[in-house]
């Protein structure tokens, strides 16, 4: 990609235009500048000339970010409605994981512990390792306890690619660590002979059953600094690259 | 990248209605279309041949335009196309550019009366 455009993608994307609609426009305006460059060559000017002359005819780069920003059609939904991006997107999607995680623990309680009280293991023997049960509780609780952090990345893959400013993302990991630390899995029997066992989930109560408020506030620390993650290597690589 | 002097009322709605004018006639992709722009204008529509494409783009976006990427002497291009709706609204964008034309002209020639548009 030609150097000026480089600086255009950052400005369009520091500006909010979306990234797929900044791919697009680069890759046609360096399709365009091909085209000017063969056409100046052509009428006898040497490379370097025709170069200048191609970048010329294309249009500052003032003039190539303002036709983008000024049409808000463009701009990506983390800049129109950052509110939604980065508090309910983040949330919904932490709790379609728990649901099936919640799935995968109810429908294992009934298909492989049909007489324990609880799905959590107690009153039954221990289960061999390999086993197809245990794989697949295992599996529920991996979605479970990966669930926040994977979100969590998500939310800093789209700060990163979309150049935004740490606020929003900031308030969607607190979010995401806070709905994670305090989420909570009840099981219990019914009192219906032969009938199935129900499970439920809680979230945001800190002081939930078998942990203090601080273990709470500790768990979500260690949820928000893991997701957080990526997005600081980020700004690190960044300020490197700027330095250097 | 070094600027370059353009006709600032380029962007008032001028653009889409060149670009779905020659666009009605045939598809074409942006390089080509900017060189139709200016043999046909004559060169008297001036502007950074780069900003056609957020027009193309808000246009598709609109429903106005369709595009399709097709591969030409091994080169993959975007060629454009207009759509039913992208051909009311040249005929609306039309008669707005007709009237307003004809009473500016009106106007410099002299005329006592110039209708509102």
């Amino acid at each position: 990609m030609p150097k000026p455009f480089n600086e255009l993608r950052e400005r369009l994307l520091w500006a909010g235009v979306a990234p797929r609609h900044v791919k697009r426009y680069l890759k046609e305006l360096t399709d365009h500048l091909t085209d000017l460059r063969a056409e100046e060559e052509r009428a006898g000017r040497t490379r370097q000339d025709a170069e200048a002359a191609a970048l010329a005819r294309l249009g500052s780069v003032d003039d190539l970010t303002n036709a983008m920003i000024r049409r808000r059609q463009f701009q990506s939904w983390s800049v129109r409605a950052p509110w939604a991006t980065f508090g309910i997107l983040p949330m919904a999607l932490l709790a379609w994981a728990y649901f099936i995680a919640c799935f995968i623990l109810w429908s294992g309680w009934r298909m492989f512990l049909p007489g324990a009280d609880t799905p959590f293991g107690s009153g039954v023997g221990p289960i061999p390792i390999h086993s197809r049960e245990n794989i697949y509780f295992q599996t529920g609780r991996l979605i479970y306890f990966t669930a926040p952090i994977l979100v969590g990345w998500g939310i800093g893959l789209i700060a990163v690619r979309q150049r935004l400013k740490a606020a929003w993302p900031t308030v969607g990991l607190v979010l995401i660590a806070w709905m994670g630390a305090t989420a909570e899995i009840r099981a219990s029997r019914t009192s219906v002979p032969g009938g199935f066992g129900h499970i439920r989930m809680n979230f945001f109560n800190l002081a939930i059953s078998g942990q203090s408020i601080s273990g709470s506030l500790l768990h979500a620390l260690v949820i928000f600094t893991l997701a957080l993650l990526p997005y600081v290597i980020w700004r690190l690589r960044r300020a490197y690259f700027v330095s250097a | 990248m070094t600027s370059r002097e353009t006709n600032p009322n380029f962007m008032n709605g001028v653009p889409e209605l060149l670009i779905l004018r020659l666009l009605n006639e045939k598809e074409m992709y942006g390089y080509e279309l900017v060189q139709a722009i200016r043999e046909r204008t004559d060169a008297v529509v001036a502007v950074g041949e780069g900003v056609v494409y957020p027009v193309l783009h808000g246009l598709e976006s609109d429903g106005a335009l369709k595009s399709r990427r097709k591969t030409v002497n091994g080169r993959s291009r975007i060629y454009y196309s207009v759509t039913a709706r992208g051909s009311r609204r040249l005929a609306d964008l039309s008669e707005t550019w007709t009237n307003l034309a004809g009473a500016i002209h009106r106007m410099l020639m002299g005329g006592q009366s110039a209708e509102a548009v």
